[in-house]
């Protein structure tokens, strides 16, 4: 069994579409979140951490992206500019590389306005044939399978705030079972005024005024063998993910302490290694145990910390992608180092936590 | 793939949870499979004023208090209820008690195609009459996708557990089955709590009505006078662990799982690819260790467009010299979306283990084109050893997942 290495990435963010905006900002730790033009987005939010002149017109193209939505395109996007990062030798085998992408619920926009359209029309099936697949939930993995024609495993994840951390365990997985050689692995989120709705009601009072964000972000996996055939560096070896689940909020410090711990005793790593740590910090009620859970896990030790949710706003589904984004943005191009470690963690309002712990190359 | 000194565990089905129009609980599934019961009445889930037809295959005697007991439903879309359900139903099937499960290590993964897309349309309607405003908490809380599997965990109580939806549409039964499948194989957990569950709504209604692939009155996979598919809903979930684990507690075994193959056609949003199929059952094949003559039966995708069946049949004979005897249980309880491979794969278990192959109902006369030997009408029984269950979904996801009786002297 070969271990995996995160060797490529992609990132679209409220900084702008591209990993360089993405490090600038995370490393200058100057928050992209930013006043909403009511004009364009109505809804009870007048703060967000949108993607800046983002377009699928603008970004993926005008042509046959008439009927694309906005989750979409940016999972395109990304997609496609970590595969032109990385050249066509990457793709000469498409059957072999599969694609696991991270999602909420797809595209809330598209699926209620499809109902919109069903119950406000003359007749009830007066709705765009061509714009059904959106209201499907793998529509943006099987858009970026399909422009980009990526033909191995094609799954789509989904887990609250953790889904960025399941894609991860799922795409690990999923090339152990042998089903791939290689694969892209990330999640994204879109945002609009229906979800900002959904996300009103959803949440309780106390979070309720917290920005939305969105944006999206997608690794390479491969082994450290075919990354070095092909001349990318190791930036980081995927050493552990795991979960936990909690009934009752007080739990939720010493379910997530209990997780790290059982994550880095899997991955061997002791906790005076972990360099990086990047929380989820969500929801007021969350952020505090979470911060406290990974401070009983990790002892004494101080590592730096690189908390998203300031900088991005509340970016649901894509949350726990873009802080392993954050991690190797601030690892930099030659990744961690020799004996270095990152944790990445969450912890989801439904009842569960999870981390995944990463890892520069063994000390020699 | 695996080192050649590495042993992989082998796994085994040994629950089984159902929630289907033609039966809630295993036995009465079962039952229906054998007696080839038909789900087809008129959808009642939204107000159908304006379709000129509008027959579905609803579960319409679900009380969600009789089946979750820890959970308050109301917590829970109508797509979790029925996951959560069928997760107790499976737990129960199995023999283990909620203590044993707790303490070992597990997965949950429930594939879907809407998740609470029932919810979003409920909250549409409100919408439109009060302004989006006036939107209920808990409905919007509810209607997540990631519900479908914390649900479970919520109802179960697990703690040591990693819990993931897998929305990969018409095909994501398979692809949960599939993620169990590795976990346990490789070791990584104890037990797997995976399947699928959908909810019937108005928006893929009208969605497959506008595409003309609505049946107005029944489902008939194969036939040469289909005309579609009838919207269902359900859940299956399947308890997987290794077959060591299973042998141990004495648990019986319903089928073992050989292996599974996904693939994307990586061409065209909703039609499928013959040739791509066709790749994906030799993949599927290939990990399993079988060879297409091995095959008895095969549980085809079977939706009754003219589209699938057509391009299923031709991937079929494409990598079956003689094809097996290949059936549809969409005639008998629908298209159930994201639970449609799930519980496809609970009719193959069962019918491995009772010797029978369930019918194609709904048959007047095969279509040319398909030239399939469907199981007309009737179950038939025969002694079956390996069975392969087949899954598309939008996009070109394929997903085909293979079976195998378990014989004790082995």
């Amino acid at each position: 069994m070969s271990e995996l290495v995160l060797s490529a990435w992609s990132v679209v963010s409220p900084y702008g579409v591209g990993s360089a905006p993405f490090s600038a900002g995370i490393g200058a730790g100057t928050s992209a979140v930013g006043e909403l033009d009511r004009a364009a987005w109505p809804g009870p939010f007048d703060r967000c951490g949108l993607v800046p002149d983002f377009t699928a017109a603008e970004y993926v193209g005008k042509k046959g992206t008439r009927t694309m939505d906005r989750v979409t395109a940016i999972a395109v996007t990304a997609v496609g500019r970590l595969l032109a990062s990385c050249g066509d030798e990457l793709t000469a085998h498409p059957e072999q590389i599969g694609l696991v992408l991270g999602t909420g619920s797809g595209s809330v926009q598209s699926i209620m306005d499809f109902t919109r359209d069903s119950l406000v029309g003359e007749r009830p099936y007066h709705v765009d044939p061509a714009r059904f697949p959106n209201t499907v939930m793998n529509r943006a993995a099987g858009q970026s399978a399909i422009w980009h024609g990526i033909k191995g495993p094609n799954t789509t994840v989904a887990g609250g705030w953790l889904t960025g951390l399941l894609a991860l365990s799922y795409a690990v997985r999923l090339h152990r079972g042998g089903h791939c050689a290689r694969v892209l692995c990330g999640a994204a989120e879109e945002y609009s005024t229906q979800r900002a709705w959904l996300e009103w009601h959803g949440r309780g009072v106390e979070e309720r005024e917290s920005p939305l964000g969105e944006g999206g972000a997608v690794f390479l996996m491969e082994t450290v063998a075919d990354a070095r055939e092909a001349g990318r560096t190791p930036l980081a070896r995927v050493l552990a993910t795991r979960f936990r689940a909690y009934a009752d909020r007080a739990d939720a410090q010493k379910t997530l302490a209990e997780c790290v711990g059982s994550a880095l005793d899997k991955a061997g790593v002791a906790p005076e290694d972990i360099r990086l740590v990047a929380p989820l910090g969500a929801g007021a009620e969350l952020a505090a145990p979470e911060e406290a859970g990974i401070e009983d896990a990790l002892g004494t030790a101080r590592p730096r910390w690189i908390r998203c949710r300031p900088l991005l706003g509340d970016t649901s589904a894509a949350s726990t992608s873009l802080q392993l984004a954050a991690v190797l943005a601030t690892a930099g191009e030659s990744g961690l180092g020799p004996g270095e470690a990152a944790l990445v963690t969450g912890i989801d309002r439904d009842g569960t936590v999870g981390c995944a712990v990463l890892g520069g190359p063994a000390r020699a | 793939m695996y080192d050649n000194d590495e042993r992989p565990r082998r796994v085994v089905i040994t629950g089984l949870g159902t929630v289907t129009s033609i039966g809630l609980g295993v036995e009465a599934f079962l039952e229906g499979l054998r007696a080839g019961r038909s789900g087809a009445k008129p959808i009642t889930a939204f107000d159908t004023t304006g379709f000129a037809h509008a027959n579905g295959c609803e579960v319409d005697d679900f009380d969600p208090a009789e089946w979750i007991h820890q959970v308050d439903p109301e917590e829970l879309g109508r797509a979790t209820q029925f996951s959560v359900a069928a997760a107790n139903l499976a737990v129960a099937d199995s023999g283990l008690t909620p203590e044993e499960l707790r303490r070992r290590r597990a997965l949950v993964s429930v594939g879907t195609t809407d998740a609470e897309s029932r919810d979003l349309d409920t909250l549409m309607g409100v919408q439109l009459e009060y302004g989006p405003d006036q939107l209920a908490p808990t409905v919007a809380r509810r209607a997540q996708a990631g519900r479908l599997s914390t649900g479970i965990i919520r109802e179960l109580g697990l703690v040591d557990v990693e819990a993931l939806t897998i929305p990969t549409a018409c095909a994501a039964g398979n692809y949960a089955i599939g993620s169990g499948f590795d976990a346990i194989r490789d070791g990584e957990v104890d037990v797997a709590l995976c399947g699928g569950a959908d909810a019937v709504c108005r928006k893929t209604f009208a969605g497959f009505y506008r595409l003309g692939t609505i049946a107005p009155e029944v489902c008939q996979p194969f036939d040469k006078d289909r005309k579609g598919i009838l919207t269902g809903e359900g859940a299956g979930i399947l308890l997987m662990e290794s077959l060591d684990s299973a042998l141990a507690r004495g648990a019986r075994i319903h089928a073992e799982v050989l292996g599974y193959g996904l693939n994307c056609d990586a061409h065209h949003p909703v039609a499928p690819d013959r040739d791509s199929l066709a790749r994906c059952m030799e993949i599927a094949h290939r990990n399993a260790g079988v060879k297409p003559e091995d095959i008895d039966f095969i549980s085809a995708h079977g939706t009754g467009t003219r589209a699938n069946d057509v391009t299923e049949a031709g991937a079929i004979r494409q990598v079956f010299a003689t094809p097996p005897p290949t059936i549809s249980i969409k005639s008998m309880i629908g298209h159930s979306m994201g639970a449609a491979s799930a519980l496809a794969s609970a009719a193959c278990a069962l019918a491995l283990t009772e010797g029978f192959i369930p019918p194609t109902i709904n048959h007047r006369e095969t279509d040319p084109e398909c030239g399939l030997d469907c199981v007309p009408n009737e179950a038939r029984p025969a002694e079956l050893n390996v069975v392969q269950n087949n899954a598309l979904a939008f996009a070109g996801n394929n997903a085909v997942l293979v079976l195998g009786r378990y014989r004790e002297a082995e």
